[in-house]
């Protein structure tokens, strides 16, 4: 079995290796594969789905643009490339919201990465039952929790709970969440 | 080529997200995410089920019994709260808008000592209901009841009546009655 690392590093070499020529079918692959992954680092870090959609972009721009120049000088390292572009632009992104016109700038290409698939959507009734069916106090915790992404503690502090009971109310609450989608899934 | 799967637990995945690793952790995680597809695309899964049960407390589809300072900050949010207090044996006349997103009830009640708390609800439509072991804060001077607003819609001139029970073992012990007396509005 080959990693998602193997994999990368070798559409990373192939890139290189055609070099100066494009080699557009690596490029759209290596897009279509780190996009999401970038896309949700940028949801983590700067909690807007617009910016991290932005980030993703801007950074795989770069990366394509680097490869083509030979900059990357460990392809197998591709993901510690990615994260270290990624986590510069989210400081620029922070001090200031001009950063992806400078990295276009600075960085021209012609490839417009594609988008990631679509994943499937929750289905919100089927969600509505199961949430429904959950013990109250899972389902308060299981709220608190996503409402506002609150970590263990601050959830902890409003209902006064040790941060590791909530965090044992949350496991068994998403199981059972989880269990019953499942089930609904394949009764429906 | 062949998909590995996530190594991560759905726990570490969800400490990672809600920001409850240290900084040498979170680091470690962001660099593993970003070269591991199985690990990322199930975080999204995650992330986007969190998205899900977000809209279904702003769609207001559910009851819950939530701490006061939580429906300070949905106020802060931006959401339409209208507010009811009652004290125990108390009662209210209420009702919800058309612009109103959520209606709750503070229900002052000793809670000090109280191990579980459990709400019996009480309405000619759908008869009795007992919530058992409902999240609140003992040190708090009461709890929050935020019922379904698709259910409130519904009411037309009905009288709800709320009992808290505080349980411990097989002891019970009522320590609040209230009314709501709902009209349309």
């Amino acid at each position: 079995m080959t990693s998602d690392a193997d994999d990368d590093a070798a559409l990373a070499r192939q890139i290189i290796g055609c070099a100066p020529r494009r080699d557009a079918g690596a490029e759209a692959e290596l897009c279509r594969r780190l996009g999401p992954r970038i896309r949700l680092y940028g949801l983590k870090h700067l909690r807007n789905e617009a910016a991290a959609a932005d980030l993703m972009q801007d950074v795989l721009v770069m990366l394509l643009q680097k490869l083509r120049e030979g900059a990357v000088r460990e392809p197998e390292r591709v993901a510690s490339f990615v994260l270290g572009a990624a986590r510069q632009m989210v400081i620029d992104s922070r001090r200031s919201g001009r950063r992806r016109d400078r990295i276009l700038a600075a960085f021209p290409v012609d490839l417009v990465p594609a988008d990631d698939e679509a994943p499937e959507p929750i289905d919100v009734k089927r969600l509505g039952r199961c949430l429904s069916a959950l013990p109250e106090r899972e389902r308060a915790v299981l709220v608190m929790t996503f409402y506002g992404d609150r970590p263990a503690d601050a959830v902890a502090a409003e209902l006064g709970l040790s941060a590791g009971n909530v965090r044992v109310i949350r496991h068994r609450g998403l199981e059972r969440l989880r269990g019953c989608m499942e089930t609904a899934g394949e009764t429906t | 080529m062949t998909r590995a799967t996530c190594t991560k637990s759905e726990q570490e995945l969800l400490a990672y997200w809600l920001g409850e690793l240290d900084e040498a952790q979170e680091s470690r995680f962001d660099e593993h995410l970003l070269a591991c597809a199985a690990c990322s695309e199930r975080l999204r899964a995650l992330v986007d089920l969190g998205a899900a049960v977000r809209g279904q407390l702003l769609g207001g589809d559910f009851g819950f019994v939530l701490p006061a300072a939580f429906v300070r900050r949905l106020e802060a949010a931006g959401l339409r709260v209208r507010e009811y207090h009652l004290e125990p044996g108390g009662s209210v006349s209420c009702t919800i808008a058309p612009d109103d997103d959520l209606v709750v009830a503070h229900l002052r009640a000793p809670l000090r000592g109280v191990r579980r708390l459990d709400f019996v609800l009480h309405d000619p439509k759908s008869g009795t209901q007992r919530v058992t072991d409902v999240a609140f804060d003992p040190a708090a001077d009461g709890v929050t009841m935020v019922p379904s607003v698709p259910y409130l819609r519904t009411l037309r001139h009905e009288r709800q009546r709320v009992r808290l029970v505080a349980v411990d073992g097989v002891e019970e012990r009522v320590i609040g009655d209230y009314t709501f007396n709902h009209y349309p509005s």
